[in-house]
């Protein structure tokens, strides 16, 4: 099923006039995904927090292979906190899911490394039961590092992008 | 293939699943707060996915949190404990929809049994003892049901439970006010606004059984417990088995918890609640939990079973591995639960640095806690520090062994209800068994009684 741009705009026209955040259509290959206003637990994803690290987690968390008696593997948020620039910060995830880094596959990923980001920039889709949930930056700048790759599981907080602040 | 479970849940509850887990060679998926990565499940977990954040809502009560963690660590099946979202058929209907066991009963026994009225009416359908009572829709008919009923009368939400959304009734003037509030609160609280009125039973204990069931039709109960000793409808002290009924009252009790069981195809572990009368030796069907009980521990100490491995067991599909005649008790076992709330300032919370924790350690002593020195008690959650269980030959000695095991638990930094615990189980009234459900709230803890 192809949908053009009138129809694109036809549907947006509709939703604009219903009480929504997220709205998220499927069919085989069509995928449409829209939000609006600002995103679900936004606060969390927005804040800055590159002066807070955590000092619990010892090492880098590799999504290491389960094992009954594996130590507790700790919270992702190590590498992205420990090597932080001062112009840098983080941006974490709002909640757990998967982490999509484009609109659908095959599609290129909504932002590159190097490539400057406005502040309402959407980086990534988070998808939690079936709802995606875009995140933004939070704050214009320049996307440093993804941390995370396209279809892992993210847990809430976790560290996703490190930015650098725009000079 | 291995076993995968995933742990929604937090606390003393979730180590014990992890170890029955671990003692099954089931790996182990813990989804946990922001608050609770430092927790001692946490560490004992094989692997740990933070849900969301401190507050309740944010993780350990979000379905879609949990299912998606769930679903994307490769889990096989979901223990919800009790609490938090044990008796969500939506969870339930989730874990199915996505291959997952969820390690509960079935979702439609899940809602027969959240609805009370529903349940209450499985209950007489069955020929099960009920306290007079029922619904009806106009003001007319209402009245008249309380009147037949007699006062005091007990105005209780449909999808309440537990003792919350109830509210006691002494005189026909009182009824039209407490009806109408209890409805808009049950509105608000549960979503359904639904009440209906029950006679309120003055002097009772609250006695409950332990059923089990598998998916081979296997249904067995393990005894009974009583747990007269409660405040505002939370259990303080627990003990198995009861010796305030009689062979004949015990035997319609667990006879009445197994009926409703067949009628459900229960599987799993469940929790048949009555309220015995000791005025008139009347037994009334009350709720059924349909899920793990906090004061399983005291059923285990006397019966030498592991329910937990039993549950996990019935849920995955494998029999049950213990027969009717090889759940009889041996002894009597008694728990006490240890809180992070004062008990002289109306049991208020004091979460805080568990600065001291050198519980004692003897034969016939077990304690379920995921308190460790060191441990920052988050103000998060429910006050519920540890679950002190003493089993003796007999009450008395267990009693005996609970007051010296008391006695050796040191605790230090936050201030507990370990006092009153003490007071409790060294009062001639439980030593007596005389108790009712209201006992505790009339006497020691009278200053802050509602």
């Amino acid at each position: 099923m192809d949908v053009d741009l009138e129809e694109l705009a036809a549907i947006i026209e509709l939703l604009d006039k219903t009480e929504f955040t997220q709205f998220r259509f499927e069919k085989g290959e069509l995928r449409i995904a829209v939000s609006r206003g600002e995103p679900l637990a936004g606060e969390s994803a927005s804040a800055p927090n590159p002066a807070a690290p955590t000092p619990a987690a010892p090492a880098p968390a590799a999504t290491a292979p389960t094992t009954a008696v594996a130590p507790v593997p700790p919270p992702a948020q190590a590498p992205a906190a420990d090597d932080l620039a001062a112009d840098e910060f983080v941006v974490r995830s709002p909640m757990l899911g998967t982490f999509y880094s484009a609109p659908k596959p095959g599609e290129p990923s909504f932002v590159e490394e190097g490539q400057t980001v406005a502040a309402d920039a959407v980086l990534c889709i988070i998808e939690v039961m079936k709802l995606m949930n875009s995140v933004p930056a939070g704050e214009t700048g320049v996307v440093r590092r993804v941390l995370v790759r396209d279809g892992d599981l993210v847990e809430y907080d976790q560290p996703l992008f490190v930015l650098g602040r725009a000079s | 293939m291995t076993q995968r479970v995933f742990v929604a849940n937090r606390g003393e509850i979730a180590v014990r699943i992890i170890a029955a887990c671990d003692r099954l060679g089931y790996e182990t998926v813990l989804g946990v707060s922001l608050a609770d990565r430092t927790s001692l499940a946490a560490r004992r977990a094989g692997r740990v996915v933070v849900l969301g954040g401190p507050q309740s809502r944010d993780s350990y009560l979000s379905v879609d949190a949990v299912l998606h963690a769930a679903v994307e660590t490769g889990c096989t099946a979901l223990h919800p404990g009790y609490g938090f979202l044990s008796e969500r058929s939506d969870l339930a209907r989730g874990c199915a929809d996505n291959d997952i066991v969820f390690v509960g009963p079935s979702p439609e026994a899940l809602d027969a049994l959240g609805d009370k009225l529903s349940a209450r009416a499985l209950a007489e359908k069955l020929d099960v003892p009920v306290s007079a009572g029922g619904t009806a829709e106009s003001w007319d008919d209402v009245s008249a049901l309380a009147e037949q009923i007699g006062y005091p009368v007990l105005v209780k939400a449909a999808y309440g439970g537990g003792g919350r959304g109830m509210k006691l009734v002494h005189t026909a003037a009182d009824l039209a006010e407490a009806w109408s509030v209890a409805s808009s609160e049950a509105a608000a609280a549960f979503g359904d606004g639904t009440v209906f009125l029950e006679r309120y039973v003055t002097s009772a204990k609250h006695i409950e059984v332990q059923i089990l069931g598998d998916r081979h039709g296997n249904r067995i109960h393990l005894g009974e417990r009583e747990c007269s000793v409660q405040y505002r409808y939370q259990k303080v002290v627990e003990e198995s088995p009861s010796t305030s009924i009689d062979a004949a009252t015990r035997e319609v009790m667990t006879t009445s918890a197994l009926k409703i069981a067949a009628e459900l195809d229960y599987v799993g572990l469940g929790t048949v609640e009555f309220l015995y009368d000791v005025h008139n030796g009347e037994v009334a069907f009350l709720e059924v939990n349909p899920r793990l009980q906090v004061e399983h521990p005291v059923t285990e100490q006397v019966t030498g079973v592991d329910l937990v491995r039993q549950q996990l067991l019935a849920a995955l599909g494998e029999p049950i591995e213990i027969t009717q005649a090889e759940a009889e008790p041996d002894g009597h076992a008694i728990e006490v639960r240890i809180t992070a709330q004062d008990p002289d300032r109306g049991l208020a919370p004091t979460p805080g640095r568990v600065a001291e924790w050198r519980p004692p350690v003897g034969g016939g002593i077990r304690l379920d806690s995921h308190i460790y020195q060191g441990y920052d008690f988050p103000p998060f959650y429910d006050a519920l520090m540890g679950k002190l269980v003493t089993w003796g030959a007999d009450r008395d000695a267990a009693i005996a062994r609970m007051t010296h095991a008391l006695d050796r638990f040191a605790i230090g930094g936050v201030t507990t209800s370990k006092p009153l615990l003490r007071r409790i189980v060294t009062d001639p009234a439980f030593a007596g068994n005389t108790v009712t459900t209201h006992w505790l709230g009339d006497s020691i803890l009278t200053g802050g009684a509602s």
